[in-house]
């Protein structure tokens, strides 16, 4: 048995580590709002939003009336953009004072980042990847529920001796909380302190991405030949899921997009964690390019077409029927998450 | 006049050493009569063409190449035509393997070589999944009391396309009542993909390895969906007491002239054959398909003006099924082309690499004229005598 | 330092579509499945070996687990690596990330003094990703985690990566010595070296550690050193893939798949 940091029995309060960029919250770390006051609900414990910025930050306001009972901010120049040793200094101090129960991130490149340092730090059991939290009502003990082997296998995780319980959830498996402005609660400003030799790395610039590179695109739209060139309704399409946009050798070789985004053997393999394939037949050597995605959504006319093999969703219908609906419907779906 | 850097040619002797000892010395001969040039089918398609001439002086006097020796698909044309027998192709993938030590080999590559190591298989296919294209059917596994030994191979066991081809065989054995069995999903990799990417040492390994399996599953005849395999089987493996690898062509045209294999009814159908360079121009393999395809009442096979040796590259062999070709440089445009001014309605292959090349290109044309392996020629006829 | 000496982290994995679960037990069975190098460990060696043959120096190949791992640590031999370590123990097993992040980086101190550390991103059977951070906080070094790019500036004093994050990219620079996990695919592993191979497989020394030859702490190894425990798990999707047509109008059918692909939907 792993000896804790300090014991269950000292350990109240769920904590949710808020990621913001560019005076906005990370979707996930909304998301994380939202199931963590369902979680602190169900065993009565205060929910405690942490925020870490370079200066005095107006989303505290916001971050109560998105749910938490408390905000804990911290400001200081060094952690303006993040980088894991100042970060991973003030969260692992608070949760070190304050006993938190569990501590919860976005699983983001970010915060990822973060988790595995502070798990360490705090010699304490980290869950990632979560795509479903539970909580038992008397112990306060999580489930968190992961998985693995390429999506093939779900587990579940427990944490059952050290505390904080910590977990890393996925973005967009909860949903988002409504905004209250009438919801009260407490801000305290923690004064901080960051040694300097926590201040050595640098982050030099942060940009857009210019240039293409679909091999790293975490949601693909792929056009083929079935949709006789009309890249302007996939980029719309694209557009609504926040994708990229690929194609197949064909719609290359007909001109419709460059090169770089030719998906397959002789283009590029791609791994997203969806890929929605356009009017493609589904010939061996353009799958090679997408069949490690986590779920692919086939649309083609023909009932018989190969990519039903290789598909998870299966539409057999026209393109231009079905894409038009998808795109109304997905813009209508992100306007309700926004709110 | 000052000279240019780039002026100043450089010949490397321990290069014309290591080339001469990659090709056992094959390109000495060569008098750089430039007749390869002119055949080489890349001169069709591409402003410049491929200078093989200069390419087999280059190597000869061993002065660094461009990487020119990657366009090669191996069909040897230039072979056929060089006065002096020089084993052009096996220039070109000696070569490679040079590229493979220099490490200069060009993106893309590598990767088809772990597929091999990882998945034994050059389309980053699964292993596990290697025999599920035999699912819907009964195919039994090999035993030495067997006729022969199927041998689909990597492309027909994982693309969908050649799925068919492999299973219209396992059709024909069956109606004409043959014993044959398969390695199931144990079935290894030919190797054809290290020998034409040039990564020759690992084909040692490929080879080794397999020639071991082969003796002791007691296997003899193999027979065999793609030219590839066979050849890789009949020149690169070594020799076997009683080994005999066909191409499955021979074997049909065998069971043809055996009377094991009938056509009761008529299919009518005006078709042309495209000779795979792996079966013709490599290993003289020209009449077999013929043979099936003239057993066949109702069909009328017409030949392509450029058939049997002087028959274009589909464009897929030499590894180049794992490069890319820009559109409007691929010899398969031209060779459907050719296909289409004969007014067939079918256009019959015996090879997946073909298969896939050609397809491709006659979906660009819109034609209504198909493409179809021997195989599925054969299949589509029988049922026509089921009354199917 | 005097050169650059990279150590390059490799798990070796069972093929994922191979891994079933016992239905009696409701355990995991590895039992049939092939095994292969973790795929992103295969770039993080391919990054080490550029950088080598940029700047220099050598790279060490250090792995945890059964003696069979000793074959594929020769094939990074194989592919370039100067020299491998393989912990082998079983008390080592049994362990989550503090465990095995702690192990690794007792086997790296063991090893010596390093310039950087390459892990991959993520192992593809449990995909937390939270070893190479780990392995960093062990350490007490800084990290870059899922990096695109590397590259040593500042004479070697410096990394300066890539990170690819949300819709965008930042560029970060960190002091050597530090730990960088790569992510999958942002390179093309060199194919093993004949020249070497003879060597790697054959002559090649890879030191085998037991527990009893590094100076461990035997309470935080294996099982016993694990704060979390796996509660239960099941089959999430069998490696082929659904095939599940949605059937009405396309409205219905848009409106359907949007209920089935919401996990993976997100604002920008």
């Amino acid at each position: 048995m792993v000896e804790s940091i300090y014991p269950s029995k000292d350990a109240h309060g769920i904590w949710v580590y808020l990621e913001h960029t560019g005076g906005r919250f990370e979707g996930v770390s909304l998301e994380l709002l939202g199931r963590g006051r369902a979680l602190a609900d169900t065993t009565g414990e205060n929910l405690t939003a942490l925020l870490l910025s370079g200066d005095g930050s107006a989303l505290a306001e916001e971050a109560l009336g998105y749910g938490a009972d408390e905000v804990l901010l911290a400001h200081h120049p060094a952690l303006s953009v993040y980088t894991t040793l100042p970060s991973a200094r003030v969260v692992a101090d608070l949760i070190i004072h304050r006993r938190p129960n569990i501590l919860l991130l976005g699983a983001t490149v970010n915060g990822r980042d973060l988790a595995g340092r502070l798990a360490v730090r705090l010699l304490t059991g980290l869950t990632a990847d979560c795509t479903d939290l539970l909580i038992d009502k008397e112990s306060g003990l999580l489930s968190g529920e992961v998985t693995g082997f390429g999506q093939g296998i779900l587990a579940t995780i427990q944490c059952p001796d050290t505390r904080p319980q910590m977990a890393t959830v996925r973005p967009g498996v909860f949903a988002r909380p409504v905004f209250d402005p009438a919801r009260c609660g407490r801000t305290e400003v923690i004064a901080v302190e960051i040694p300097e030799d926590d201040q050595h790395v640098q982050v030099l610039r942060q940009s857009s991405r210019r240039g293409v590179d679909i091999t790293q695109a975490e949601r693909l739209v792929i056009g083929g030949r079935g949709i006789q060139g009309d890249f302007a309704l996939l980029r719309r399409l694209a557009r609504a899921l926040n994708a990229d946009l690929g194609a197949t050798r064909v719609a290359v070789d007909q001109g419709w997009i460059g090169h770089d985004r030719m998906v397959g053997q002789t283009g590029s393999v791609t791994r997203p964690k969806l890929a929605l394939v356009c009017g493609a037949s589904g010939a061996m050597q353009f799958t090679v390019g997408i069949q490690e995605s986590e779920t692919i959504v086939a649309i083609n006319s023909d009932p018989e077409a190969p990519i039903f093999e290789v598909a998870d969703y299966c539409i057999a219908d026209d393109v231009f029927q079905v894409l038009p609906q998808l795109i109304e419907a997905l813009d209508r779906e992100m306007a309700g998450r926004k709110g | 006049m000052k000279r240019k850097r780039e002026d100043v040619i450089t010949l490397d002797d321990s290069l014309w050493e290591r080339v001469m000892a990659a090709t056992d010395g094959a390109v000495a001969p060569c008098y750089q009569c430039g007749v390869c040039t002119a055949a080489c089918p890349w001169g069709l398609l591409q402003e410049e063409p491929v200078n093989v001439r200069s390419l087999m002086r280059r190597a000869q006097l061993g002065i660094h190449q461009d990487g020119e020796m990657w366009w090669c698909t191996t069909c040897r044309a230039c072979e056929e035509q060089c006065p002096r027998g020089v084993p052009i192709a096996d220039v070109m993938l000696a070569l490679r393997r040079l590229a493979w030590q220099d490490r200069t080999i060009p993106e893309g590559i590598s990767p088809v070589m772990w597929s091999l190591y990882w998945d034994g298989n050059p389309w980053r296919q699964p292993p596990s999944q290697r025999a599920v294209w035999a699912r819907g059917v009964t195919v039994k596994r090999f035993q030495p009391s067997d006729e022969f030994l199927f041998y689909a191979g990597c492309t027909a066991s994982y693309d969908n396309r050649s799925q068919k081809v492999a299973l219209a065989l396992v059709g024909i054995f069956g109606t004409a009542g043959v014993s044959f069995g398969t390695l199931g999903d144990e079935e290894p990799c030919c190797g054809d993909a290290a020998y034409a990417l040039g990564q020759h040492d690992y084909l040692q390994q490929i080879v080794q390895r397999n020639s071991e399996r082969f003796v002791e599953e007691g296997v003899q005849t193999v027979v065999t969906v793609s030219p590839h395999c066979q050849d890789m089987f009949l020149n690169q493996y070594p020799p076997i007491e009683g080994f005999q690898p066909l191409h499955y062509t021979q074997y049909l045209a065998q069971l043809i002239q055996d009377g094991r294999l009938r056509f009761e009814a008529e299919y009518q159908v005006k078709a042309t054959f495209h000779d795979p360079c792996y079966l013709g121009r490599r290993n003289g393999v020209y009449d077999p398909p013929r043979h099936v395809l003239a057993a066949i009442p109702g069909l009328e096979l017409v030949e392509m003006p450029q058939n049997r040796a002087e028959a274009l590259c589909c464009g897929g062999g030499g590894g180049r099924m794992w490069m890319d070709t820009k559109a409007g440089e691929r010899f398969s445009d031209l060779r459907v082309r050719e296909a289409l001014d004969t007014g067939a309605e079918v256009l019959v292959t015996a090879c997946p690499h073909c298969i896939a090349c050609l397809e491709d290109s006659l979906k660009q044309t819109g034609s209504p004229m198909r493409v179809m392996d021997v195989a599925e020629v054969v299949a589509g006829a029988l049922s026509a005598g089921r009354g199917a | 330092m005097r050169e650059p000496h990279s150590i390059v982290c490799l798990k070796v994995v069972p093929k994922s579509e191979e891994v079933t679960i016992n239905s009696e037990t409701r355990t995991l069975d590895r039992s049939k499945a092939r095994s292969e190098i973790n795929s992103p460990d295969m770039n993080a060696l391919e990054a080490a070996l550029t950088l080598k043959q940029r700047h220099g120096g050598r790279i060490s190949l250090l792995s945890m687990g059964p003696p069979l791992f000793d074959q594929y640590l020769r094939l990074g031999l194989a592919m370039g690596a100067d020299a491998a370590y393989l912990m082998s123990d079983r008390v080592f097993g049994g362990a989550d990330t503090l465990a095995t992040s702690y192990a690794l980086a007792e086997g790296i101190r063991a090893i010596g003094e390093f310039s950087i550390i390459f892990c991959g991103d993520e192992s593809s059977d449990g995909a937390t990703g939270q070893v190479p951070p780990g392995i960093a906080e062990w350490l007490s070094v800084p990290q870059v985690t899922y990096a695109s790019r590397v590259q040593v500036v500042n004479s070697g004093q410096v990394l300066r990566a890539r990170r690819e994050l949300g819709s965008g990219f930042e560029i970060i620079e960190a002091p050597l010595p530090c730990v960088v996990s790569v992510k999958q695919d942002i390179n093309e592993p060199r194919f093993l070296d004949f020249q070497r191979y003879d060597w790697a497989m054959n002559e090649a020394e890879v030191t085998v550690w037991a527990a009893s030859d590094l100076h461990l702490d035997e309470s935080r190894l294996g099982l016993a050193g694990s704060p979390t425990i796996v509660a239960g798990v099941n089959v999430a999707r069998s490696s082929e893939r659904r095939r599940e047509f949605l059937e009405g109008s396309p409205q219905e059918k848009a409106d359907r798949l949007i209920e089935k692909i919401r996990p993976w939907l997100r604002v920008g």
